[in-house]
């Protein structure tokens, strides 16, 4: 039997509606089809919310707008489980694709990759690498680090040497502080901690 | 309505972003909102010479693609109440700007801001062109040195030829002990060859040297001789009539007059 298009399903917090990939004017006549078959069902239910595979906003809004508008059903307020919404940005932090890059990266230039950078190297004042997921310079950082690119605020930043103009770790900014710093004779790593750029070193015990 | 002041030269080297970052610094010091804009896109500097360079997140490069507002791309100075710096990409080139969009661009920071200079990249080609686009004086930095003269005396062509006539001339790096044994070209020299109107003359300065290297603009400090020039020339600016400096101990003629009426 074909899979359907839409689909009703149960977790513990209330039912929500699954949208599978397929043409959205044969999604909304599903969706109208079987409402119209439950209605008596579903007034009653804790609607959490919609969740589509392949749904831009605007398609999303509009299924919305049938559910609510047409047949007066109350959506609650708590919205989908967090655990449900899907990540909307890069996760392979932990395990992932990795870009290695060995040499110097110098004033100007940039380096981008929609996974991991480590660089075998450094990274000097004026340059910019830039990675959906974790950073590693095995060398000094001094230019503008960007991790987590696409918002991933887990990522990390770690240096051997870590002083750089900039960190940015998802959509937080760090910025190196005016006065004069003491460089740290130790690596370390940079996290986002209540909303803040933190470094600290990688080995506690040394 | 503001006005913008391009700082050019030609050669490389002499000084342009020194002084730029000096001048914006003295006349936010005045208290003119001031702006300045960093046209070496590749090579920026500006943002280094002021310790700025760790605020940069969007540059003039994104402000004319439109990628943030003009405000974002602004960057506040640390210690100057009015004064903000439009920092250069860095990881573009010269290319990435045109003409038209740098005088759209100056045309809306003149509505905010009471002087906009603009720190021009050497040479004569595309960065230049477009740092000159938007403005509506320029100055010319030039060393005592004949191919700085040579070049500043061909960027004076090029501006006439573009409509900014009546450039105004800084002479940078001036050793009055070498010219006084006749071994650098003096003011007058200068002068003669360029025939434009005279800003200002900064003495060599190892306090420059410092500031640039600690990021912070000569200007700011009380007692160095170029930093008593930089607020001379800013005053100039503003349409003060100031004395000339006496380059060897900083004291104008007149009050070395007045000492030595007193000292009798």
């Amino acid at each position: 039997m074909k899979e359907e298009l839409v689909a009703f399903r149960g977790v513990k917090e209330g039912i929500y509606i699954f949208i599978r990939q397929g043409d959205f004017e044969q999604i909304k006549g599903e969706l109208i089809k079987k409402l119209e078959e439950y209605t008596d069902f579903f007034q009653g239910a804790n609607i959490l919310g919609i969740r589509g595979e392949d749904l831009s906003e605007d398609e999303i809004n509009e299924l919305y707008n049938i559910v609510q508008d047409k047949y007066k059903l109350h959506i609650s307020e708590d919205g989908l489980p967090e655990y449900l919404e899907e990540p909307k940005f890069y996760t392979g932090i932990h395990e992932g694709m990795t870009k290695f890059i060995h040499g110097t990266i110098r004033s100007g230039q940039v380096v981008e990759y929609d996974g991991n950078i480590v660089i075998i190297g450094d990274v000097n004042p004026g340059g910019l690498v830039k990675a959906k997921g974790n950073i590693i310079i095995l060398g000094s950082l001094k230019g503008v680090a960007h991790a987590g690119a696409d918002g991933n605020q887990e990522a990390i930043v770690a240096a051997y040497d870590l002083q750089p103009t900039q960190l940015r770790i998802g959509n937080i900014i760090g910025r190196r502080p005016d006065e004069d710093i003491v460089a740290s004779t130790f690596p370390e790593v940079a996290r986002i901690y209540n909303g803040e750029v933190l470094i600290e070193p990688y080995l506690p015990r040394k | 309505m503001g006005k913008a002041i391009v700082i050019t030269s030609g050669k490389g080297g002499v000084g342009k972003t020194t002084t730029t970052a000096n001048i914006g610094t003295g006349l936010a010091m005045l208290g003119y909102k001031t702006v300045v804009v960093d046209t070496d896109i590749g090579l920026r500097n500006l943002d280094v010479v002021m310790g700025l360079e760790n605020r940069i997140v969007y540059d003039i490069v994104d402000v004319v693609e439109k990628t943030c507002r003009l405000k974002q791309g602004l960057i506040r100075d640390k210690r100057h109440e009015g004064l903000y710096l439009l920092a250069a990409a860095q990881t573009k080139d010269k290319t990435a700007v045109k003409p038209e969009q740098m005088v759209e661009l100056i045309d809306e920071l003149k509505k905010e801001f009471e002087y906009i200079i603009i720190d021009s990249p050497a040479g004569i080609e595309q960065g230049f062109q477009n740092s000159i686009a938007g403005a509506d004086e320029a100055y010319i930095v030039t060393t005592p040195e004949i191919s700085a003269v040579r070049d500043a005396d061909r960027v004076i062509g090029l501006l006439e030829a573009k409509g900014l006539s009546n450039p105004k001339l800084i002479i940078n790096r001036i050793r009055q002990d070498m010219v006084k044994k006749g071994d650098m070209m003096n003011v007058d020299d200068i002068i003669d060859i360029l025939a434009i109107e005279l800003l200002g003359v900064i003495p060599d300065d190892e306090a420059i040297v410092i500031s640039t290297n600690k990021g912070e603009p000569v200007v700011t400090e009380e007692n160095p001789l170029s930093a008593k020039a930089f607020r001379n020339i800013c005053r100039r600016i503003t349409g003060e009539k100031v004395e000339w400096l006496n380059l060897e101990n900083g004291e104008s003629k007149f009050s070395k007059l007045i000492k030595l009426l007193f000292s009798k």
